[in-house]
């Protein structure tokens, strides 16, 4: 076999395949993920056709409401199946004693890890797959593009992998099934919310003598929520989240109302965006904040489109989570730095 | 062809291994005897790679394994003391898929599991889905995943544990097939008959410490402390005890069901030499025998003195 094929498959991936495949939970698990997104697809085309004869939002982004919303549930509902076919992966092999069995093949721990990845995102595949058809419902309205759908399945896949890296590291690390699972929900909550979180508790402060347009802290871009809305086209929303404006008023550029800012009682910013309008302070890149398109205005991903940033990010904790599990996995760990006794050596006296 | 030198693993506070040391030639068949808790399992693990000792040294064929693993893997099949089953495989498949594990290549894969399953009886039932076997079955299924990458090496953790009779029968037989194909094997066990048909050699373990090893008879004489010779006479019993509690060789004498048994400390010509003695003391003996304690008493005998 070649190289790349070895890649793809290997003995673990092939027994993977077969054994759940087999058992009806895969069948049943497929067809809940199809009602779900296509329930939730088809609540809101109701809700907008209904809309449409009260004439309460305009027909022009209805497929991007639709878009928006199938994106987001498909994350989110990704986010709990990722980590309960991962987190067991290794902890279940253990629980029933067919680990060792593994270990004394020739099989390499990172190939065991590695094989089970694969294996549970092949299903996580199949199911993006599966919600493809509805997906297609989109483009009954328009308003949003072929790319855009790439875009965000490809953001999605990436998080479902990274999830799904970190619960096969935390199986290898924490031994049962279920501890591995909590903390794999644990770090996924984290990764979406948490580093939305941070860009609101910590966001970064604007200089107003800067070029550029302020960026969220870096650390948001985690969070598949930030990609995911630019790509639906709502990152317009997203224009003052994880920046903090040190002046005790601004204007905001280009969508024209001012915005009044207070320190608060923590040192903290805290700004609305209702009000009278400010004074011009400034006519420097703050006008940049609102410009269309997804790219990031500056920071360390400067000039990148935000999926791209979230996907590299992502793809950086899953290539570290598949390494801390491959050196967490083997039951002798030989570091090159540890010397071993030789049975010359006393041991330590014990008491009986 | 398997040695072990000083192997010695330390639990926190416990000691499990205390410098163990064996050595297993080319062909032969080990039985590594000990009671539960005695350390066979922890000596295996670290013959197997699985575990590493604190100190002391294992190889397998000249390989060390603690340095070179992988090499170690390709040449020994390991059997632990639990099934280890995938549930929704069939018997070949997991066979198959074992086989593909140890990297062997799709043809050979077919060729190999065919014949283990024709070795161990479950060709006809190499559809049926592995959960759903007997005990003894599964026994033998996992003896025949050891044996997909044909490894020189077999280490066997308690084969025949839990089987009943019959399988436990079907088991030896095909442990003594592979004693004719020439594999060197170890076998532990805590029921010591199911050893002493199969093995050529023996080593008794107890509490992490190596108490013999050997042939099986060189074993029962490195830990018999004394021999017991069962005398029945015609008349009066005591004054055949008066007699022996005049000879030097003789240590205890007991009353055993209407006969006398005397534990003596020397070898054939001392038993000859006490029969002599009693019939020269006008004493009518009509039986005179060794007490063979064996292997089992041996056995029993090395492994009572610290439990508790």
């Amino acid at each position: 076999m070649s190289r790349v094929a070895t890649l793809f498959w290997n003995p673990i991936v092939a027994k993977e395949y077969r054994s759940r495949m087999r058992t009806w939970k895969s069948p049943l698990a497929m067809m809940v993920y199809i009602l779900l997104i296509g329930g939730i697809g088809f609540l809101v085309f109701s809700l907008l056709t209904y809309s449409n004869s009260s004439g309460v939002i305009g027909g022009s982004n209805y497929g991007q409401i639709l878009f928006s919303v199938l994106v987001g549930f498909q994350v989110i509902l990704l986010t709990f199946v990722t980590p309960a076919l991962t987190a067991g992966a290794i902890s279940s092999e253990r629980e029933r004693q067919t680990l060792d069995l593994l270990f004394v093949t020739r099989i390499a721990p990172f190939s065991i890890i590695w094989g089970k990845l694969l294996a549970s995102m092949s299903f996580v595949f199949l199911l993006l797959i599966l919600s493809v058809p509805i997906f297609s419902l989109v483009f009954l309205f328009g308003g949003i593009e072929l790319d855009q759908v790439a875009y965000a399945f490809l953001v999605t896949l990436v998080t479902a992998l990274t999830f799904g890296a970190l619960g096969i590291a935390f199986s290898t690390w924490l031994r049962r099934s279920l501890v591995a699972t909590v903390v794999s929900y644990v770090a996924a909550f984290v990764l979406i919310v948490g580093t939305l979180a941070f860009g609101l508790f910590f966001p970064t402060d604007i200089d107003p003598n800067a070029k550029k347009a302020p960026a969220p802290p870096a650390i948001t871009y985690l969070s598949p929520v930030i990609p995911l809305m630019w790509i639906a086209g709502d990152g317009q929303l997203l224009q003052s989240y994880g920046v903090r404006y040190p002046n005790s008023a601004f204007l905001n550029g280009v969508s024209g109302p001012g915005t009044i800012c207070q320190t608060t009682v923590g040192g903290g910013t805290t700004c609305s965006s209702s009000g009278p309008i400010g004074p011009i302070v400034s006519t420097n890149a703050f006008v940049q904040i609102a410009q269309p398109g997804g790219a990031i205005p500056s920071g360390l991903f400067e000039g990148w489109q935000y999926w791209q940033a979230t996907i590299v990010m992502q793809l950086a904790i899953c290539l570290c989570a598949l390494l801390a599990g491959a050196f967490l996995l083997p039951p002798v760990r030989r570091l090159p730095w540890r010397r071993r006794r030789t049975g010359a050596e006393p041991i330590p006296e014990v008491s009986s | 062809m398997i040695t072990a030198e000083n192997l010695t693993k330390v639990y926190g506070k416990r000691t499990a291994l205390d410098h163990v040391s064996f050595e297993v030639p080319e062909g032969e068949i080990f039985g590594f005897v000990g009671p539960n808790g005695a350390g066979k399992t922890t000596t295996l693990r670290i013959l197997a790679a699985l575990l590493e000792p604190s100190g002391g040294h294992a190889s397998i064929g000249g390989v060390d394994v603690a340095k070179q693993p992988d090499l170690v893997h390709s040449r020994l099949g390991y059997m632990p003391d639990f099934f280890g089953v995938y549930d929704q495989l069939t018997v070949a498949e997991y066979l198959d898929f074992y086989a593909a594990c140890y990297r062997q290549p799709k043809q050979r894969r077919t060729k190999v599991v065919a014949e283990l399953l024709e070795l161990i009886g479950l060709t006809e039932r190499r559809d049926q889905l592995v959960d759903t076997l007997s005990r003894g079955l599964k026994q033998r299924l996992c003896l025949a995943r050891a044996l997909v990458h044909d490894p020189v090496v077999l280490l066997l953790d308690e084969p025949a544990s839990g089987l009943d009779p019959r399988a436990r029968v079907d088991m030896r037989e095909i442990l003594k097939e592979l004693r004719r194909m020439g594999k060197t094997i170890i076998i532990s066990s805590h029921i010591l008959p199911e050893l002493t048909e199969l093995c050529t050699m023996i080593g008794i373990i107890d509490h992490g410490r190596m108490r013999a090893t050997g042939s099986v008879q060189e074993v029962v004489k490195q830990l018999s402390a004394g021999r017991r010779l069962r005398i029945a006479v015609v008349g009066d019993r005591e004054a055949a005890v008066e007699v022996l509690k005049t000879l030097a060789a003789v240590r205890d004498i007991d009353n055993a069901n209407g006969a006398i048994e005397a534990t003596y400390e020397g070898d054939e010509s001392t038993a000859a030499e006490i029969l002599q003695a009693l019939t020269a003391g006008g004493i009518k003996v009509s039986g005179f025998s060794q007490v063979d304690g064996g292997l089992e008493e041996a056995f029993m005998r090395a492994t009572s003195d610290e439990v508790g």
